[in-house]
């Protein structure tokens, strides 16, 4: 028993230190640092807002408060799943010559795009707070679950990726066209009740969907949006399920192509 | 004495791609591509069976390619044999590559820590005896400084000195008593001989036979990835030494 306490002590410390290294290493040789985590989402704020109340003039209220809302959790998926293909290809030594879970590079990747997040929420509480509806309680419930679900669903996506990059390195240009798909076909830009009934029954298949209306909900209404949030981890775990499946299949013979 | 690991008919094989044609020939010859056949296979061990007892040190010998460094990487579990098993009892730590898990863009102590906790300790172990891992590896005044600034030599002392502070039980040494400048790779050797007196299990590649000699108490002789001699490290060097081509 002291032995596995000892092994889960040090998986922990192993993905910790992982994904330090991650976040070390972006920012390694630039003057501001991890700064820059916080100054980004700032500046993207305020680049939006000029954009859509000086040029585009979008006649919708407060919509930059409703594309930030969407489009920080958003930047988490797109950023992990994009970086994930190069993450077992560019550890090519690591895996090779040394023993280690292999899946804690993916959830590496994967928490070191979340410190991200987290530095752009202080935006969102900015705008919930001048728009006069939050943030309240509702918050501490919703962004910790939905948290967990994005993070479930991104690292389904972002194991079979990075395995399957291994193997298939078109995969990596697949996947940036099929990002921008995703990104428009996802209610970032626009609300999910623009899309007719009748194909709304097919949005399930994006895992997205759900989320981000979730997300969305919370940070704009202070509402907490239980059926989203039942349909997302729904499909969170069946993502999560192939991602492992075929991680675990595909990674008996990763050293054989790397 | 328990037997620390068993090796039990073991056959790896690795594809041998071309190099991936162009988009043209690709269609070109798609018949081909789908056939499987295109790809042949290079079996870099074939049948290899052996036990390694508790304590014991083991020599591995052979010419380049026999696939001494491919049973090394099966034994440590970073690749997996196509056929075949391996039983292992206890933690292995590897001499191998050393410093594979070392990022150039960290500092010597950001690395030692997450090398550490790679090969097998936690991060609360690799920080009680960091101070020790520094001193051993000579490079005080440069810990804190990013590894790519690093000599060669400084950056193997380093990785040498992190492996043989992570308590290994089960070591694999893939030649490198040469570490650093002549007072180092004594000193280096001197702590691997302690560390092989002490009761850790070796397993010892190398291509310096006087070495292999003096340290192992048993040696396999590896020829085109299978067995072709094994007992008396005296006995097996001469046979490989005596065997032409």
């Amino acid at each position: 028993m002291g032995m596995n306490d000892r092994e889960f002590r040090r998986k922990k410390d192993l993905l910790f230190l992982l994904t330090k290294k991650e976040i070390t290493l972006k920012y390694k040789r630039t003057v501001l640092g991890i700064f820059w985590s916080l100054l980004n989402p700032i500046l993207l704020a305020i680049v939006l807002f000029i954009a859509f109340k000086v040029f585009m003039r979008i006649k919708m209220e407060n919509y930059t408060f409703f594309f930030l809302s969407a489009l920080f959790p958003w930047n988490w998926f797109s950023a992990s799943v994009t970086m994930s293909t190069g993450t077992l290809i560019g550890n090519v030594n690591l895996i090779k010559k040394i023993r280690f879970p292999r899946h804690f590079l993916v959830l590496a990747t994967i928490l070191g795009q979340f410190v991200n997040f987290i530095f752009a929420l202080p935006i969102i509480i900015g705008f919930s707070y001048f728009s006069g509806k939050g943030p309240g309680v509702n918050w501490l419930i919703t962004i910790p679950i939905l948290i967990v679900a994005q993070f479930i669903v991104t690292a389904g996506i972002c194991l079979a990726i990075s395995m399957v990059n291994a193997y298939f390195r078109d995969m990596e240009y697949i996947i940036g066209v099929v990002i921008s798909l995703l990104f428009w076909m996802t209610p970032i830009v626009y609300p999910l009740k623009i899309i007719p009934e009748t194909y709304q029954i097919y949005l399930v298949l994006n895992p997205l969907t759900y989320l981000i209306t979730a997300w969305r909900e919370i940070f704009m209404s202070n509402y907490i949006d239980w059926r989203s949030i039942g349909i997302c981890y729904g499909s969170s775990l069946v993502f999560l399920l192939l991602g492992i499946l075929v991680f675990q299949r595909l990674g008996k013979r990763l050293d054989e192509v790397i | 004495m328990n037997d620390a690991l068993e090796i039990e008919d073991v056959w790896k094989k690795f594809p041998m791609r071309r190099d991936r044609p162009g988009f043209k020939e690709f269609l070109l010859n798609l018949p081909k591509f789908v056939n499987r056949n295109y790809n042949s296979n290079f079996w870099a061990l074939k049948g290899v069976s052996f036990k390694v007892k508790q304590g014991e040190c083991l020599g591995i010998i052979g010419k380049n390619g026999a696939g001494k460094s491919t049973l090394l990487s099966l034994i440590l579990g970073a690749i997996y044999p196509t056929k075949g098993e391996i039983k292992v009892s206890q933690k292995i730590t590897p001499l191998l590559d050393i410093g594979a898990g070392f990022h150039p863009d960290l500092t010597g102590r950001e690395n030692i820590l997450i090398n550490g906790v790679l090969l097998g300790l936690t991060k609360d172990e690799v920080l009680k005896r960091i101070e020790e891992i520094i001193a051993f590896s000579e490079i005080k005044e440069f810990i804190d400084m990013p590894v790519r600034t690093y000599s060669s030599g400084m950056y193997l002392r380093l990785a040498f000195s992190v492996a043989i502070h992570t308590n290994p039980r089960v070591l694999l040494i893939d030649e490198i008593l040469a570490v650093g400048d002549e007072a180092f790779q004594k000193k280096s050797k001197d702590a691997l001989l302690n560390l092989i007196n002490g009761g850790v299990t070796t397993l010892f590649v190398s291509h310096q036979m006087s070495a292999v000699k003096e340290i192992c108490n048993r040696a396999i002789w590896l020829d085109g990835g299978e067995i072709r001699g094994e007992g008396e490290p005296e006995r097996v060097v001469e046979e490989y030494l005596r065997c032409p081509g």
